[in-house]
């Protein structure tokens, strides 16, 4: 055990640290041009992305061909840290980058990796993951939407929901059923479908906080024709691109969220002393204490990021995830919630940031009531807190299925 | 940045489990809960005996007083496991918090004195540091005080709640001198247990038993003082060895609150109700759940404090209030539901599970409850002047 980085992961992110400080986007390039949706990427971003790539700092796990120079995983750590310290968005597209991409390079063809995963990786495309549906939120597995072959295409009909950026997006990832017949993870195939292709609609629906905002859409398909080329894998055989195990990076999601969280934090502890000084004397001891929980789940999640981080190094499994991402985001939640309170009937004034995706954004924060609520987006979507406290009963305590 | 044991850790951690787990079963511990008061004498038991043959005193002394030498990791490691079967010994007491002061405070050649002694199985010792009339375990807050005496010093006080008090050899004591205040004017002497007798205080857990000290004209030779009082520095290394001892005492909660959960966790597998397995049951997976993301957070700050006290870190402060928070917070959910999960059978004598609830209660309410921790840490984070 020790509270240092080898040397050789400290001249790693030195040498990243230098190089980003050359080459990132400027603050005043980013604002003028905000990305609008998760699948939205400006013409700044792509250029970022494909400097990137070129540079080898794009996926660093990877060979150079996709963006990599074959870091080492503690070496990816760090990158991360730094990049998310450094205030820049590693991309504004993340389930493209992080999910879509590998996804694609593990089972696609090579005509789909060089057209799609390549683009991705170069700047030149974005992606949506389409997933849930109105009817199969939490249980994924239920989903609907129907997939036919004919001929040498597929015809789908079906709808999604909560699909992040598809407003903006290039291309959807998109799970569908091909076996009405099969149990129902085993009749699961994925297509890649461009979001121009007739039949294909996008409704954005308006936010929680500010309906002019739209980062979850429905996707409608009424008879889209898709290439049978456009499957990715083999047929009935999509649920293991479902669950995120494909997720290169998946030891280390947790690393923007903590920083993120590590950020806000210590804006509210920087606030602190003005808000208690403002509140009746008798009030001022609880809410320290509240503020010292805040202070402790923060460095705790930081904590806990390195302890599974070190057992997944030493083999351990993903379902370590599933504790960060639920301990990250409720204690986000937590923070925006405590935030908003200690100010009173003054925490009521939402001021939106109109249009702007809160973390791409580098404007000031916005207020603590409107993160608290935009903090449900992350409780709730990708395996909601409930689903996350389901998987590690199950995978990590081993109870018995319900 | 590494959170994961060495090799040669998981070695010593395992060799210390198993053990203890020969020599420490739950029978010895009921044992010592059901003595009459007074009657548990922590030094005499064959757990000690077994402890002292195999040198674990002596682990983490420095090489130059006749110890092993291993570093503060090491010790929490071995802490964790005595917690883990809530041990009744001398260890806690004599390793995480007398040593620490002697070594803290003491010149080279008076330390020697008090440390090898323990290295070598011979001594047992115990820190007096909190008051009755405050409850704190902290330094500024002492009133016992120290006076002048030809070449020597004579104590006045009383110190509450010393782990082991009324049986250790060596007992370190926190003093200051007449009409000083705050951080100023502390000295640290060490009083033969003999000469002043602890009255047992009754307490829910006798795994950890506690003593009130009268130290009544009590005279300490010129042998017998780790600092006079007024030593520039005294105050800072009085901190630093009650940091170490409140980071010991919160990896011994952290080990309790495993046996706590691991206990919990076999039961609602076991148990069948409706013919099922009560864990099969969503209400309580989910309670389940939450108390294994409390050990966890508890385990990782321990880990964090623990690496900030091996490697002096300047987090080391804020670090140890947070560990202690977490232990806080750990053991309240883990005696909350372990006990309500176990349902009726928890709630008996006859069933081990008390043994450990209790213990780690003790865990909490000594050296700082998990509230006392999260003022520091507002203090020290800038929150709270």
């Amino acid at each position: 055990m020790k509270l240092s980085f080898d040397q050789s992961v400290e001249d790693f992110r030195q040498e990243f640290v230098a190089w980003l400080a050359g080459h990132r986007p400027t603050v005043e390039e980013m604002d003028a041009d905000p990305a609008q949706s998760s699948g939205h990427a400006p013409a700044w971003a792509r250029r970022w992305t494909r400097r990137m790539f070129d540079a080898g700092w794009l996926v660093p796990g990877w060979p150079p061909e996709r963006g990599g120079r074959h870091a080492t995983p503690t070496q990816q750590l760090v990158y991360l840290e730094e990049m998310a310290r450094a205030g820049v968005p590693r991309t504004t597209n993340p389930q493209g980058l992080g999910i879509v991409c590998p996804s694609i390079l593990d089972y696609g063809s090579p005509d789909q990796i060089e057209r799609y995963a390549m683009a991705l990786l170069r700047g030149e495309k974005s992606a949506c993951l389409g997933m849930s549906e109105p009817g199969a939120g939490s249980d994924l597995a239920g989903l609907t939407t129907r997939a036919v072959r004919d001929g040498d295409s597929y015809v789908i009909n079906g709808q999604k929901l909560w699909t992040s950026g598809a407003s903006h997006a290039d291309f959807v990832f998109l799970f569908c059923r091909t076996d009405p017949d099969a149990p129902k993870h085993k009749g699961i195939s994925v297509f890649i479908v461009d979001m121009d292709t007739p039949g294909l609609s996008v409704r954005p629906v308006p936010e929680i906080v500010d309906p002019r905002h739209a980062e979850l859409n429905e996707v409608f398909l009424t008879d889209v024709v898709v290439p049978a080329s456009n499957l990715v894998g083999r047929e009935n055989d999509g649920w293991a691109m479902a669950n995120g195990s494909l997720a290169h990076e998946r030891g280390m999601v947790w690393v923007s969220s903590v920083i993120e969280l590590e950020n806000a934090t210590r804006r509210l502890i920087d606030e602190a002393p003005a808000l208690l000084a403002a509140l009746p004397e008798d009030e001022r001891g609880g809410a320290a204490d509240q503020l010292a929980t805040r202070y402790i789940d923060m460095q705790a999640a930081r904590c806990l990021g390195y302890l599974g981080f070190g057992r997944l190094l030493k083999g351990g499994s993903a379902p370590e995830q599933a504790l960060m991402k639920m301990f990250a985001s409720e204690s986000r939640q937590e923070l925006a919630l405590f935030g908003a309170e200690l100010h009173g009937a003054a925490g009521l004034n939402p001021t939106v940031n109109p249009g702007v995706v809160l973390p791409l954004s580098t404007r000031d924060p916005t207020t603590w009531i409107e993160q608290y609520f935009r903090s449900f987006g992350v409780t709730i979507s990708a395996g909601s807190s409930e689903i996350q406290r389901n998987i590690i009963a199950d995978k990590v305590l081993g109870l018995p299925r319900s | 940045m590494d959170f994961q044991p060495t090799d040669e850790q998981e070695e010593l951690r395992d060799s210390v489990r198993a053990v203890l787990r020969q020599a420490c079963p739950p029978t010895l511990v009921r044992q010592v809960f059901e003595a009459k008061e007074g009657e548990y004498d922590p030094a005499a038991g064959a757990l000690w005996k077994q402890m002292t043959a195999l040198d674990w005193p002596a682990l983490t002394i420095p090489e130059q007083y006749g110890g092993l030498g291993l570093g503060f990791v090491e010790l929490c490691l071995v802490v964790e496991e005595l917690g883990r079967v809530a041990a009744p010994s001398p260890f806690l007491a004599t390793v995480t918090q007398f040593a620490p002061m002697v070594r803290e405070v003491a010149d080279p050649e008076v330390a020697a004195a008090y440390l090898r002694p323990v290295a070598e199985g011979r001594a047992t010792g115990a820190l007096a540091l909190a008051e009755s009339s405050t409850g704190r375990w902290e330094p500024a807050l002492v009133a016992t005080t120290a006076r002048p005496d030809g070449d020597g010093w004579v104590l006045e006080g009383c110190k509450s709640w010393v782990i082991d008090g009324a049986g250790a050899d060596e007992i370190a004591v926190v003093a200051r001198s007449e009409g000083s205040t705050g951080e100023d004017g502390l000295g640290v002497f060490v009083v033969p247990g003999r000469t002043v007798p602890g009255r047992h205080l009754p307490v829910i857990d006798p795994s950890l038993p506690l003593a009130e000290l009268t130290l009544q004209g009590v005279r300490v030779g010129p042998e017998r003082v780790l600092a006079p009082p007024g030593r520039p520095g005294a105050a800072a290394a009085v901190r630093r060895a009650v940091e170490e001892a409140t980071v010991c005492l919160a990896a011994s909660t952290v080990g309790t609150c495993r046996t706590i959960f691991e206990t919990t966790l076999q039961y609602a597998k076991d148990r069948e109700q409706y013919g099922r397995p009560i864990g099969s049951f969503q209400a309580l997976k989910h309670r389940l759940v939450e108390m294994y993301m409390l050990l966890e957070r508890s385990a990782a700050l321990a880990t964090f404090a623990a690496l900030t006290i091996a490697e002096e870190d300047e987090r080391r402060t804020v670090a140890v209030a947070m560990a202690k928070a977490a232990a806080g917070d750990c053991q309240r959910l883990m005696v909350q539901d372990g006990l309500q999960l176990h349902g009726g059978i928890g709630f008996t004598w006859e069933n081990d599970l008390h043994l450990f609830l209790k213990r780690a209660k003790s865990g909490d309410f000594l050296f700082g409850t998990a509230r006392t921790h999260r003022a520091a840490v507002a203090r020290l984070v800038g929150v709270t002047a």
